[in-house]
């Protein structure tokens, strides 16, 4: 799909940030969604591809404003939700829940 | 089974999940052929960028069968084709104020590419 994606060309991003020494995660959130993405993929017979696509579909303005590792649990969420095997509703409830813990 | 045992998280992790596979018909390009990508804009998943659409390039390689992005990603299967690494000059892809040596080398399924006639 001609979708957001599709940078090759564009201009106005700016130059690409080159970081010394860069660790392979900058927040401990993205070792976890990393993992839970490669265990999803697993569990679900789901191919990369899959998710790939599923990114593509972002609303293009939530795609350029969010982090990289965002993108991997929007393409997980909406996979798991297109495959009927988790709904959205599923989802809110038990971030509400995990909030609430948090919060404690 | 596991859906992915143990044994196999560290080859996951590290190499990833290969996604090469046996094609029976012949390539039917070669290094040096000179191929125009395809003009075609899916609305499904697809790995062949907008900015090469309908432009020349030439063949460097052929590095085999691989499983087809764009049949996985809608369930369709792998669908394996050959893949190859085409050039394209920067000056064919930005124009004439693009600095005459670069060039860009893409992967493409060789359902992506025809020949340039």
């Amino acid at each position: 799909m001609n979708g957001i994606h599709d940078l090759g060309g564009m201009h106005g991003f700016g130059p690409i940030e080159r970081e010394k020494n860069e660790p392979v995660f900058h927040e401990d959130w993205e070792r976890r969604i990393f993992g839970l993405l490669n265990l999803t993929m697993g569990a679900a017979q789901i191919h990369v591809d899959e998710i790939r696509h599923a990114i593509e579909k972002m609303p293009p303005a939530e795609y350029l404003a969010s982090p990289y590792y965002e993108h991997w649990l929007y393409g997980a969420e909406k996979v798991l939700a297109e495959l009927g095997l988790v709904t959205p509703e599923e989802l809110d409830k038990r971030t509400a829940e995990m909030a609430k813990r948090e919060a404690k | 089974m596991p859906a992915l045992p143990k044994a196999m998280v560290w080859e996951v992790v590290k190499g990833g999940m290969s996604a090469r596979a046996q094609v029976d018909a012949p390539a039917r390009f070669k290094p040096g052929d000179r191929v125009v990508a395809r003009n075609i804009n899916p609305v499904g998943h697809t790995r062949l960028p907008r900015y090469i659409r309908g432009k020349q390039g030439v063949v460097q390689s052929n590095h085999g069968g691989f499983a087809f992005a764009d049949t996985r990603a809608h369930r369709q299967g792998d669908q394996p084709h050959h893949l190859y690494s085409v050039r394209f000059e920067a000056r064919e892809l930005w124009g004439a104020d693009a600095a005459a040596r670069d060039a860009v080398y893409i992967d493409l399924w060789e359902p992506y590419i025809e020949p340039a006639n």
